[in-house]
């Protein structure tokens, strides 16, 4: 990864350097992206109700209930943690979609003042990893869900400055994502700048984005599904003069961290579990609530399940026991053993084609932009990428510490060579992936679908 | 470095392109039926999956090739939809335009809902029923009843096809636990109650 160099504290967006800071708002967002994933696929978003239930209703029984009251509350609790797994993959799937839409408004915005979007490479390539340019700077991994992790997201998505005691004795200025924006957006009104409105952009009314799937939703105790994305909250936006370029950054900035005056973290670092108030939506008709709080509403509920748990006697086993799986944290695909190696490199290298196809959309217009996206960049997400982190956490492997992990997707960038395409080395690697984990075969006729689109771009406006 | 070209008629459409056809080749002599996306959209007789239907709307199931996602229908006509794509994409349950274009699985079981659009929440084959419908009604053709009012129930289609799934990970469409009543809700959906 070679991510390009934040701004220093006192430095400002200037019509010089504004490539730069768009390039680093790109970065920004791509960051996001293997975190958020990561601790998704963490979840298992159905477990088994009726093991979570047996289970309970054994450690109900040692606590002194009868059966008759144990079978009862064990099938409510086990409803709830059902219903929480379930919301909290939604939620996070959620954010993580906009995330990716993120990327594509400030790509747009880096074509129209800028020149192309650089993409592929860019994804932390070491971890624990930071925001590119965060201050005060705090350490993410990619782990599983927890509420630690919880709590790092809400962290990346907080519309306030962190609290933190040491910065308030010698406060050094703070920047959140939105204030970065900010930045970005002073520069756009203060200054006449030119925008190049004729080089391909991944422009609405395409069915490129879609704010709500299968995958966004949850579905409640009476199995009636809760959309978490609303159709007002955003859009992709065409870059073509200062008002769009404002409209995509806005969106970006409300579906982050909320609208203007949307409370943060409490002054003493905790999360307000309060009621929700009108700023924590994004979208007009306060339907979607920002990324900050879909991340406090999970941290939130899992805080009242546990207290839940612990007042019937039985939370000494912590909930996320019932719908986490047992993923270690930060894993490379240099430490996995070779039988998950090959898995893994298939893996990055999928996840990294999708930046490959996503920056050529950005050279090709019309038909060739749609089929590069719809049949390339969505096949690769739904049908490959989405399969493959599902078929190497099948895998298992002792760890350093001698305990036994599931494997899980590392989403590193994969360093493509330059003597062939990256279509050609990605067909290269499912042979070698396949040879090592026939479950995998079937992937092969959708790798071959693939467009085959060039890794180095050129041009520039 | 060599340039690897962008190479549209030997990638997107699935490999490298077919081989000529052998010259004197004999044509096929099965004649060509419709291909729809799922029980009760069928336009003319014989035309579902085990060809014995008698008159439009009745047919059994899809002819159209079985698949579990968007963007793998073979081509106009044989996607279902609901559950991902963009909201023009999910009115069309169908109806799409082109290979690839369908925006969720066929056949379209009875518990599917669209996730976007005018039709959020509610059932994705009363739509298509809808659709093909006004279709028949333009072409001025009766219709008969579908088999099941409102679509092929998943767990029918399991017995039929002996195993059915449509994309997503949040959980089966029917059930996925309690407290609920899978009959109620379906009978919900069908009665065109939304969210």
């Amino acid at each position: 990864m070679s991510q390009t160099a934040f701004f220093s504290k006192n430095s400002e967006v200037t019509p010089d350097n504004l490539g730069a800071a768009i390039q680093q708002a790109i970065e920004i967002e791509i960051s996001t992206i293997p975190i958020y994933l990561y601790t998704y696929y963490s979840i298992n978003r159905s477990p088994d109700q009726d093991s979570i239930s047996g289970f309970l209703v054994q450690q109900l029984l040692k606590h002194g209930k009868s059966l008759t009251e144990a079978s009862a509350i064990a099938l409510e609790l086990s409803a709830e943690i059902m219903v929480y797994a379930n919301k909290a993959g939604a939620l996070i799937m959620s954010v993580a979609i906009e995330e990716m839409l993120h990327m594509a408004l400030s790509s747009n915005l880096k074509q129209a003042l800028a020149g192309l979007p650089q993409l592929v490479g860019k994804s932390p390539s070491v971890w624990p990893a930071c925001l590119p340019g965060h201050e005060p700077v705090f350490w993410i991994n990619r782990a599983k869900f927890s509420l630690d992790q919880l709590m790092t997201f809400l962290k990346i998505e907080s519309p306030d400055p962190l609290p933190d005691p040491k910065l308030l004795k010698a406060p050094i200025p703070y920047k959140t994502i939105g204030e970065f924006y900010g930045m970005i957006i002073n520069c756009i009104e203060t200054n006449d700048l030119q925008y190049n409105t004729h080089s391909p952009q991944l422009i609405p009314g395409k069915g490129y984005y879609a704010q709500n799937n299968i995958d966004t939703i949850y579905y409640d105790k009476h199995h009636k599904p809760v959309y978490t994305n609303a159709a007002d909250s955003g859009d992709l936006v065409c870059v073509f003069d200062s008002a769009s370029a404002i409209q995509a950054i806005t969106f970006i900035v409300d579906q982050g961290e909320g609208s203007k005056g949307a409370p943060g973290l409490n002054k003493d670092g905790t999360v307000d579990c309060g009621a929700v108030v009108p700023p924590d939506y994004d979208d007009p008709e306060k339907k979607e609530l920002s990324h900050f709080e879909k991340f406090a509403q999970i941290y939130c509920t899992y805080k009242t399940l546990s207290d839940k748990f612990n007042q019937l006697g039985i939370g000494d086993i912590d909930i996320s026991t019932y719908f986490v799986m047992d993923v270690p944290t930060n894993p490379s695909t240099a430490q996995y053993p070779n039988h998950i190696k090959p898995v893994s490199n298939l893996l990055n290298a999928v996840y990294t084609y999708i930046f490959v196809m996503v920056e050529n959309c950005y050279l090709k217009s019309g038909s060739t932009q749609y089929e590069i996206f719809m049949f390339g960049i969505h096949k690769s997400m739904i049908f490959i990428l989405n399969s493959l982190c599902g078929d190497i956490m099948k895998l298992k492997y002792k760890g350093s510490d001698n305990v036994e992990y599931f494997a899980a997707p590392t989403f590193e960038d994969y360093p493509f060579g330059l003597v062939s395409s990256p279509k050609s080395q990605l067909t290269d690697l499912f042979t070698l992936a396949v040879t090592a984990y026939p479950t995998i075969q079937y992937l092969q006729q959708r790798i071959l679908d693939l467009p085959d689109v060039p890794l180095q771009i050129e041009g520039k406006f | 470095m060599a340039k690897i070209n962008y190479t549209p008629n030997a990638s997107l459409c699935g490999g490298s392109g077919p081989a000529p056809a052998v010259p004197g080749a004999a044509a096929s002599v099965k004649p060509a039926i419709e291909l729809h996306v799922c029980m009760g959209l069928n336009a003319c007789k014989g035309h579902d999956r085990t060809g014995t239907n008698n008159c439009a709307g009745t047919g059994y199931c899809a002819t159209a090739e079985q698949h579990n996602c968007k963007t793998l229908n073979n081509c106009r006509g044989q996607g279902g939809c609901g559950l991902y794509g963009d909201a023009q994409e999910q009115m069309v349950p169908g109806a799409n335009d082109c290979a690839w274009q369908g925006s969720c699985a066929v056949p379209i079981q009875a518990e599917r809902f669209s996730t976007l659009g005018e039709n959020k929440g509610k059932s994705t084959w009363l739509l298509a029923r809808k659709l093909f419908e006004e279709r028949m009604a333009k072409a001025n053709r009766n219709v008969g009843s579908s088999p099941f009012p409102c679509g092929p129930p998943e767990n029918w289609l399991t017995t039929v096809l002996g195993s059915y799934d449509s994309c997503g990970n949040s959980g089966d469409k029917r059930c996925s636990f309690g407290f609920n009543n899978p009959d109620v809700n379906a009978k919900d959906l069908c009665d065109g109650k939304g969210d």
